[in-house]
């Protein structure tokens, strides 16, 4: 095994005691408030009322319309604001988060959708002779099936969101690819070398080595589901 | 209107010029890559559906490498380590480079998955009509494949456009770095962002529409 230059050891270990435990923290927020806000409204757009489905459906293709640079700063400037008796104003962490789950939910609504009106009509009169409630209806037995088809395309989401948590680097949250480029800074200014390929190819290596087994396990899903 | 007339839209109409040349700098970079992207797509998806020996493992390679990493983090890369090998490259350059790098990567899975969907027995009469392997790869293939694919391509090419706003950071001119800019200049954050937000919504909807469009056109029938 090739020796390790002496520089390296402390800033791979600044990378991941700093930056990645934000990266990490940062998906699972967002793609916990995905699945939670998708699923409901993706549940609820195929409830044949109008104003409720046009409502989901503007919601759906402003944030996935939208890069999701542009959602997250634009959440990042926005002045403070007032809804009812709370005052907003969202660090920087924040609004990646919420600018994340926007999009995310967004993703997961539109794939809720698809899985919930895959299921057969037959399916939704069974349960209602069963005498279920429209709420037990999809609690009990449209859920369980759609979200079974779910899971390759939720499992792909996950990788997009651990990806485009980097984007919060623009407004400075300290993530991987921010702590990484620290590190080249601090490095550059007092070394007058950098080193950009072994970070940045650090970052790469890092991100490829959390996501590819995740493709491998969404590939692997939708063949034994689907 | 009450809530939109307390906004200040005479403001951000002093800054349209900027706008489009913002619109401009996007349309650039945005349709060079989706182009290169495309022309990346069709060879490498070509080589992985026929699995042409080395080729075919080295373009997977490629197409995993870049769909599990951040592309923030690829531009990164392009940005700042090819000086450390003696190249140096304008904005410009790693604009569209960076996105051509990264929708190739997409298109390439696009187009495998698409030729490979065509049937065998389709493949089979065009050798039995006497054509030889490229002559069967274009007048069977490509077309039918390709018309499989187009809808999940435009998919892609729509993606590819939206990571041009990724470029704000290599201070490429774009839409993004226009908009964020005047936001700075002016304190207008709600103004300037819905302007750039019609300008991505125009684009990526318009797009949309033509993938619907498309698929009702080209759908195949069903007896293929």
């Amino acid at each position: 095994m090739p020796e390790l230059p002496d520089w390296f050891r402390p800033v791979a270990e600044y990378m991941l005691r700093e930056g990645l435990p934000e990266t990490i923290r940062l998906s699972v927020i967002a793609v916990t408030a995905s699945l939670v806000v998708g699923i409901l409204f993706g549940t609820l757009i195929t409830i044949r009322f109008r104003p409720l489905q046009w409502l989901i459906r503007f919601y759906i293709e402003l944030w996935r319309g939208l890069p999701i640079l542009v959602t997250v700063l634009f959440i990042y400037w926005l002045p403070p604001y007032d809804v009812g008796p709370y005052h907003i104003q969202l660090n920087a962490y924040m609004s990646a988060a919420v600018a994340l789950s926007l999009w995310g939910s967004a993703q997961v609504a539109e794939a809720t959708r698809g899985a919930v009106q895959s299921i057969t009509k037959e399916q939704h009169e069974a349960a209602s002779a069963l005498g279920f409630s429209w709420i037990g209806r999809h609690r009990f037995v449209i859920l369980p099936q759609a979200l079974r088809r779910l899971l390759p395309p939720m499992v792909g989401l996950l990788v997009n969101i651990i990806q485009n948590t980097t984007i919060a680097f623009v407004i400075g949250v300290n993530e991987f690819l921010q702590a990484g480029n620290r590190q080249f800074e601090n490095l550059t200014t007092q070394t007058g070398d950098g080193h950009p390929i072994s970070i940045f190819g650090f970052v790469m290596l890092v991100f490829f080595v959390i996501c590819f087994p995740l493709t491998r396990l969404a590939a692997y899903l939708e063949k034994r589901l689907v | 209107m009450r809530i939109l007339a307390a906004y200040d839209w005479t403001f951000i109409w002093d800054y349209r010029h900027e706008f489009w040349d913002g619109f401009k700098h996007t349309m650039k970079a945005g349709l060079l890559g989706i182009v290169l992207a495309y022309v990346i797509g069709l060879v490498l998806g070509a080589v992985r559906a026929y699995r042409i020996p080395l080729l075919s493992q080295l373009a997977a390679v490629y197409v995993e490498l870049i769909r599990n990493t951040p592309i923030l983090v690829q531009i990164f890369f392009l940005y700042y380590a090819t000086p450390e090998l003696g190249i140096h490259l304008e904005p410009f350059t790693v604009a569209w480079l960076s996105i051509t790098i990264w929708g190739g990567a997409f298109m390439t899975e696009n187009f495998r998955a698409g030729f490979e969907a065509v049937p065998a027995r389709l493949r089979e009469a065009g050798f039995a009509l006497g054509f030889g392997p490229l002559k069967n790869f274009l007048n069977v293939t490509l077309p039918i494949g390709g018309r499989i694919a187009l809808p999940s391509t435009i998919n892609t090419a729509i993606s590819v456009l939206k990571n041009t706003s990724l470029l704000l950071i290599i201070g490429y001119p774009e839409l993004t770095y226009v908009a964020n800019n005047i936001q700075a200049l002016t304190f207008l954050v709600f103004e300037a962002f819905t302007v750039l937000a019609v300008y991505y919504l125009a684009i990526v909807w318009a797009l949309s529409a033509l993938i619907r469009f498309l698929e009702r056109r080209l759908a195949l029938p069903e007896a293929l």
